[in-house]
């Protein structure tokens, strides 16, 4: 397991393009939250979670880290290197494995930089835009609890999101029609959200990767959320595990 | 001695476009994945409509709320179905919900009114329980209406022409609902009441309005063919639903006082008599109070409640239009045809294929045309496939579970339809030029539903005007193809995209997208000739 | 090197409606370069990848000195296998190619950089491999063959793509690596390439050995005695070479094919006959001979015989 580990992380660091959408998932992330926090004009004294706000960014950074995890394996399939790699490794679950960790320790390097960045954004921005203490909002601030349950769950989200793509990436095997199934898996639903009546709606929500792991961020109006933080997290979770556990065994199955 | 180099004999010419099209068509069809990516597109797309449309069951509540429940909580009585919507002259929506004092008229006649008060109570109730009378405080709305109106019939949604005061909004001369033309400003009040007068001659109907009875202006005229020779003139109060900063809006009621109210000339009934029209839980218009009528000599004193206008959404009726039922079924459909796009000119870079395509044809900005004529031809078709049956299904199931569809002409819906094509066409193109320019599935399809989808999700969290921006400024402006609901002037109302309404017009919206997608192609077109295969 | 084997046994293998492997039996022997070979089609690829464990056989088993491939804890180290040479990331350099293979077997740089100088490809092996040529990149298949040092080799269509030094270098290099007491499987459509380096030939057709048997035995099993001979005076070679027992048939006005006299014996009955001839032949045949012979009507493939115009 640790050769194949340092051998998942030689091959990764040694193509371009994993620093470039590293830090593309990082800059774009910190960019549009700092945009987000910017352009807030708050008014009246509503209930806004200026952590959340702050986090707004990982909607769109998400998308990089998932790229960057699709391209692991499906590279692979599409340049015919699978086959030095399963010549190589030849115990897939192990290779799976492998990646996996790798994918998750670059995405857990990735999102506390980003979630640094952007709690950093909604703290220098936020309170020009409104959310200050004067307006009975606190400064984002990760001594307080839940603002560091949401940071913290933040990170978690996005390497829980970068291994959903290695799963589905897994199981799919072409880059295209994996981006476009992760994403899809992602944003869809919360679009359907808005279109359906309320029972389906809220399951809907509950049980959508992106809006169930997502609730992980709300440290205001917790009842607003479809589930409980750290229930939620473990929905997103739960899809991850089935999108590996499918892949793995596909991976098992097939022949290369 | 020269030697002259033995000449390339030309073969029959085949350097036109056509060829270079059939090769594209060839080699697009001959994937079997890409044609079976089409499939899913058209059934995905249909098939979410179906869902989105099925599980939308409207009905309403009215009533107090149950006894002891907060004032927040939903009223008792709920009915399923939507309440009862008038049709206007032209086939639209309208309201048409107002306190009448009238009387038959035959022939041509001129009728004259002073309005000396007019002033309205808002509902302080929550937007779900029924509005009382009980529960307001003191407020007129911009838009509430005091005037005289002249129409065939009291049924609603019939043909009419009226002249009136309005709360902040001057004295305005309207007719069928949704033709608006100014008189004199400002507001009215005992020291500065506002006279009005509207004369009939034949079809024709024009109102005038006077500051002393005296020195007259004419506002407006119009001809309402087909006039009976008996109509219905009388005095009318009402007063529209009031948005403050949130979506949900309060119903208001205006009191109005007329007198020197005279008709000259026509042949005018006996007696005047009092009407409220749609009123009650039969009417989607929500209106405050059950409108009254009091006379004490020369002076009437009308209550009026409701809108004679164009039918807004108004909070009650839903958003959906013959084009938001397709939303969610095209962005679905879109996904995938962004996915087939990408691939259509990725494959050739992976595969190396793109050597041979380059080395068959040289001119490799007339390959990119061939390729972005197909995929949009494809595209469109198959946008177009899917939308031709998405709407009517869409439309059947939301009326069948009791949802209320805007009304839509057929020119609309053709518009609808044609534009959504077109916008999956659109997409397609721009896709496929990303992809060149990326020459990487990857970045080209992230890239192309981030742009689509993002819009819709960060827009739902972000605060006041950045959403509208988005539907502005980024690709996702072309989902202004869907817009179908009716947009009046006169009538306040939040015209956001919560409530369905895009803030650019169908066109403008695809126009928006067209640009990126032709600065996409200009740049991969540039960069196909200049760098190497 | 007691586990430089390479035994199949019984694979059978369907794709479709396609019976791939029917069936497929042989032996790779330690010191040996074992030629495999066979039309298109013939199974010669998927074997390798049944072997690798890249395929799974639908019966039958594979096994790498004594050990299912899968279940090698090194198997850089048991088994060098170059089955595509395309089987890269073009974005990576060669070195670092060969890096992350090293680290998956536990190795070092130093062993990479060993390799890359075994191969020739020190100059550029900095360089991303999406840009090399074929040549190029079939070195650096071999110098990930060679990086574990294994006892077993396998290579799928090795000369594919080399310039003609290049396959003098390969076939070397094979022939030092069988010196070494490696067991060597070197698969090929064409004959001819296996005729000086094999040392045994398998050769398949359909999903199947046709011939497994060392390249000496194949040959000789092949030939006929047959003698060719070419001389002015045909008629009267033929009746002394008649009368010392040869059976005699006429080619052509300068040649003659004679059989059940060896080649040195008709050279002492034209001399001492005092008959001119320019060429005394034994008709051997050549490996080429011997596989068109065994795989005539195996082809899964075939062309329209040269000449003739598609309709």
């Amino acid at each position: 397991m640790s050769d194949a580990l340092r051998a998942e992380w030689t091959k990764l660091r040694t193509v371009a393009s994993t620093g470039w959408l590293l830090t593309g998932a990082v800059v774009l992330t910190v960019g549009v939250s700092a945009a987000v926090a910017a352009a807030t004009h708050v008014t009246s004294g509503q209930g806004q979670d200026s952590t959340k706000l702050s986090l707004t960014g990982i909607y769109l950074g998400q998308t990089v880290l998932a790229v960057l995890a699709v391209l692991t394996i499906t590279e692979e399939y599409g340049t015919g290197m699978i086959r030095s790699t399963l010549t190589a490794i030849p115990r897939r679950i192990v290779l799976l494995a492998a990646k996996a960790a790798t994918m998750a320790g670059l995405a857990l390097v990735a999102g506390v930089l980003a979630v640094a960045g952007c709690l950093l954004a909604g703290r220098l921005w936020l309170p020009a835009a409104g959310l200050n203490p004067a307006h009975g909002y606190a400064l984002v601030s990760i001594s307080q609890g839940p603002t560091l349950r949401a940071a913290l769950g933040s990170v978690f989200y996005l390497v829980l999101i970068a291994l959903l793509g290695l799963g589905v990436a897994t199981t799919i095997r072409d880059t295209a029609i994996s981006i476009g199934a992760v994403l899809g898996l992602l944003y869809l639903p919360p679009i359907l959200a808005q279109a359906v009546a309320d029972p389906m709606r809220h399951h809907l929500l509950q049980v959508a990767p992106m809006t169930a792991g997502l609730a992980i961020q709300a440290t205001t109006d917790l009842g607003s959320q479809p589930l409980a933080p750290w229930a939620g997290l473990g929905v997103l979770a739960a899809w991850t595990v089935a999108s590996l556990v499918l892949g793995g065994v596909l991976l098992r199955l097939r022949d290369a | 001695m020269t030697v002259t180099p033995p000449r390339l004999t030309k073969g029959p010419r085949h350097d036109g476009f056509t060829p270079l099209l059939r090769s594209e068509w060839t080699k697009f069809r001959t994937v079997r994945g890409w044609v079976i990516g089409l499939l899913v597109a058209a059934v995905l797309c249909v098939a979410f409509t179906f869902l989105t449309t099925n599980d939308t069951h409207e009905g309403t509540c009215t009533g107090p709320p149950p006894t002891g429940a907060g004032p927040n909580s939903p009223g008792t009585g709920c009915t399923t179905g939507h309440p009862f919507v008038p049709t206007g002259p032209g086939g639209e929506a309208v309201a048409d919900s107002y306190q009448f004092v009238a009387q038959p008229l035959t022939g041509d006649a001129t009728i004259t009114a002073r309005v000396t008060s007019l002033t309205g109570l808002t509902s302080t109730r929550p937007a779900n329980v029924a509005p009382s009378l009980a529960n307001t405080r003191p407020g007129l709305a911009a838009w509430a209406k005091a005037g005289i109106l002249v129409t065939p019939s009291t049924r609603q949604g019939s043909t009419y022409a009226a002249v009136m005061a309005t709360g902040t909004e001057g004295v305005r001369w309207q007719y069928d609902y949704n033709d608006d033309r100014a008189g004199l400003p400002g507001s009215v009040s005992a020291a500065s009441p506002r006279w009005l007068r509207l004369t009939r001659t034949g079809d024709t109907l024009t109102g005038y309005d006077s500051t002393d009875g005296a020195k007259w202006t004419e506002i407006g005229t119009t001809q309402l063919t087909g006039l009976p020779a008996t109509v219905s003139v009388g005095l009318f109060v009402t007063s529209p639903v009031t948005f403050q900063d949130s979506n949900s809006g309060t119903p208001t009621q205006a009191t109005a006082t007329f007198d020197q109210v005279s008709i000259d000339g026509g042949v005018a009934g006996r007696a005047w008599r009092g009407q409220a029209i749609g009123y009650g839980s039969q009417s989607f218009y929500p209106t405050l109070g059950t409108g009254s009528y009091q006379r004490s000599g020369a002076t009437f004193t009308l209550s009026g409640s409701g809108d004679i206008a164009s039918g807004v959404g108004a909070g009650l009726l839903g958003t959906d239009t013959a084009g938001s039922i397709l939303l969610f079924g095209l962005i679905v459909g879109l996904l995938v045809m962004v996915v087939v796009a990408a691939l259509f000119i990725t494959a050739e870079y992976r595969r190396g294929l793109i050597r041979t395509t380059f080395t068959a044809t040289p001119n490799r900005g007339r390959v990119l045309a061939a390729k972005a004529v197909v995929i949009a031809a494809v595209a469109f078709l198959t946008g177009g496939v899917s939308v031709l049956i998405a709407v009517p299904l869409g439309e059947h199931l939301l009326n069948h579970n009791g949802s209320y569809v805007f009304p839509a002409s057929p020119v609309t819906v053709v518009r609808i339809m044609v534009g959504s094509a077109a916008l999956v066409a659109i997409t397609a193109v721009a896709v496929l030029a990303l992809g060149s320019i990326l020459r990487k599935s990857a970045g080209a399809v992230a890239a192309g539903i981030a742009v689509f989808v993002l819009p819709y999700i960060i827009g739902s969290t972000l605060t006041g005007s950045a959403e509208q921006w988005l539907f502005r400024l980024t690709p996702a402006a072309g989902f202004a193809v869907l817009g179908a609901l009716p947009r009046a002037a006169q009538v306040s109302y939040p015209y956001t995209l919560a409530n369905g309404y895009y803030p650019l017009s169908p066109w403008a919206g695809l126009a928006v997208l067209g640009a990126y997608a032709a600065v996409a192609l200009g740049v991969a077109t540039f960069l196909v000739r200049r760098r190497d295969a | 090197m007691s586990n430089a084997t390479i035994e199949v046994d019984g694979l059978h293998k369907r794709f479709g409606p396609t019976q791939a492997l029917d069936g497929m039996t042989f032996t790779v022997m330690p010191g040996r370069v074992t030629g495999f070979v066979g039309p298109n089609g013939a199974g010669k690829s998927t074997t390798i990848r049944v072997i690798l464990g890249l395929d799974a056989a639908d019966q039958g088993r594979a096994l790498v000195g004594g050990q299912p491939y899968p279940q090698l804890r090194h198997p850089l180290r048991h088994v060098g296998a170059l089955v595509d040479a395309a089987a890269l990331q073009p974005s990576r350099s060669a070195r670092n190619h060969l890096l992350w293979m090293a680290r998956s077997q536990g190795m070092g740089a130093n062993r990479v950089d060993a390799v890359i100088e075994l191969v020739g490809l020190d100059s550029v092996a900095r360089r991303k491999a999406g840009g090399y040529s074929l040549g190029m990149r079939q070195r650096l298949g071999i110098a990930a063959t060679m990086l574990g040092d294994p006892p077993v080799i396998i290579m799928d269509e090795p000369f594919n793509g080399m310039d003609p030094e290049g396959i003098i270098w390969m076939r070397q290099l094979l022939r030092r690596l069988a010196g070494e007491g490696r067991a060597i499987l070197v698969s090929s459509h064409l004959m001819s390439e296996l005729q000086d380096i094999a040392d045994q030939v398998v050769v398949v057709g359909r999903g199947k050995v046709l011939a497994d048997a060392a390249i000496e035995d194949l040959i000789t099993r092949a030939s006929s005695d047959d003698v060719l001979l070419r001389t002015p005076t045909p008629a009267e070679a033929a009746g002394a070479l008649q009368r010392a027992g040869a059976a005699v048939t006429v080619i052509d006005a300068n040649a003659l094919s004679l059989s059940g006299l060896e080649a040195h014996r008709v050279v002492e009955v034209l001399g001492r006959a005092q008959i001119p001839f320019s060429e005394v032949t034994a008709q051997r045949a050549t490996l080429e001979d011997v596989y068109l012979q065994l795989t005539s009507g195996e082809a899964e493939f075939r062309g329209r015989p040269a000449g003739e115009a598609p309709r």
